[in-house]
């Protein structure tokens, strides 16, 4: 086998693909060939690097898939149709009235009923707006109150907003905490890689002044 | 002993609806896996979990039972990214905060300080460099790497020859190692040859 050939089969090798005769031959190669061998081993510490990158725990599951539920719906559906159907071909209804809902099940009062309903309903109508007429007139909802409220609204405003600013704060210092960690840790890192340069610079320099030193004495 | 993936899709396209969320139990997490290395951490990832899905379900109908099921929802999951990832192209996917938590997850036990930082670092480079690699390398290298595909199913997820997963494989490590030697990482360095 060559080189090219041991590029060739090399991913079966590297994943445990290779079948045992292609594994026999390509580690027959890659013990007399170290170019191959070194890449052989590259690609493997490579792959340790590779798994380093994990998915975050907080991919939580989605809700779970409807599909099970799919027919009982579609029924539950087909079942409230039908019975808002039902109702309304019967004359049913539903109002909102005096703040609150009304239902009615079948069909409107017929005849004489229903001109008595419509005036019972203009006559309360009437007493509603006289009343409204009376509470706006009247100085019941008057400034020292409105302002308690504003004030006491504004104070629940400021706290909420100060929460939440506490925690956004709370939350930067965090980050930037971690931040300078790492960034110490970097320039760490440089320092020494520039220590040691710097020192094997003046080693040479110092051992190079020693041989001029030498060779200025032998003159 | 569970019944396989084209068991339950039998099972479905004989009219048992549950079959499918069996599936979605048992490929839910892969391909969330799958998808947030294939186009970067946000949420995006759960969103295209569930479109995957989806069009899976409305599909799974006419599967035909001759291919396997794994390697039809890898594809799936595959062309849903390549969409998105041509309507958002130019945005950035990767962020600090996120590929953070990636790195935290891989700490050992009782890890220091240092540890962690070194741990998120590497754990960023390579999400960057995996992120770098053309698409077609990028697709290989998850599927091999992280999602653990054979060759062959990976050669029948993306329809092309075994030989154009490997050569794809290849050239794709030989960038990733490349990239992250040149930001400091030595651990897939080659040795240098010794000098006599």
């Amino acid at each position: 086998m060559d080189c090219d050939a041991f590029r060739d089969e090399m991913m079966d090798l590297l994943y445990g693909e290779a079948s045992p005769a292609v594994a026999r031959r390509l580690e027959e190669h890659q013990a007399t060939c170290r170019e191959c061998r070194d890449e052989l081993a590259s690609f493997r510490r490579l792959r340790r690097d590779l798994a380093t990158w994990h998915v975050p725990p907080g991919l939580a599951r989605a809700p779970a898939f409807l599909s099970s539920a799919r027919p009982y719906l579609a029924a539950a559906a087909a079942l409230v149709l039908l019975v808002l159907g039902g109702l309304a071909a019967r004359g049913s209804e539903v109002r909102y009235e005096n703040g609150r809902f009304a239902f009615r099940l079948g069909s409107a009062p017929q005849g004489d009923a229903l001109p008595a309903a419509l005036a019972a309903q203009a006559e309360r109508h009437q007493r509603e707006i006289q009343a409204l007429r009376t509470a706006l007139g009247s100085p019941r909802m008057d400034e020292e109150q409105t302002l308690r409220k504003v004030q006491k609204m504004i104070a629940e405003s400021e706290a909420r907003q100060g929460a939440f600013l506490n925690a956004a704060l709370s939350r930067l210092e965090e980050r930037a905490q971690t931040r300078r960690q790492y960034d110490l840790a970097q320039v760490g890192a440089g320092l020494s890689y520039l220590d040691g340069k710097a020192g094997l610079q003046a080693a040479r320099t110092t051992e190079l002044m020693g041989h001029v030193l030498q060779a200025s004495q032998r003159k | 002993m569970s019944p396989s993936d084209e068991e339950l899709v039998e099972r479905f396209q004989n009219g048992e609806a549950s079959a499918f969320d069996a599936l979605v139990h048992r490929w839910e997490r892969k391909l969330q896996g799958a998808i947030y290395r294939l186009i970067g951490p946000g949420e995006d990832v759960r969103d295209l979990s569930q479109e995957t899905l989806l069009k899976a379900y409305r599909g799974l109908g006419t599967f035909k039972k001759e291919a396997r099921f794994s390697s039809w929802l890898y594809q799936i999951a595959l062309n849903v990214c390549r969409d998105r990832m041509r309507r958002t192209r130019g945005k950035s996917y990767v962020s600090f905060d996120e590929l953070s938590e990636a790195g935290e997850a891989a700490g050992g036990a009782d890890p220091s300080a240092l540890d962690l930082i070194e741990a998120r670092d590497l754990s960023r480079q390579v999400a960057a460099a995996v992120a770098a690699l053309p698409e077609e390398q990028r697709e290989v290298v998850v599927l091999k790497e992280y999602q653990g595909l054979t060759f062959l199913e990976i050669a029948e997820t993306l329809d092309v020859p075994l030989s154009t997963v490997k050569t794809r494989l290849y050239r794709g490590l030989g960038q990733l190692r490349q990239q992250l030697v040149r930001q400091g990482i030595r651990g897939g360095a080659p040795v240098p040859a010794p000098t006599s």
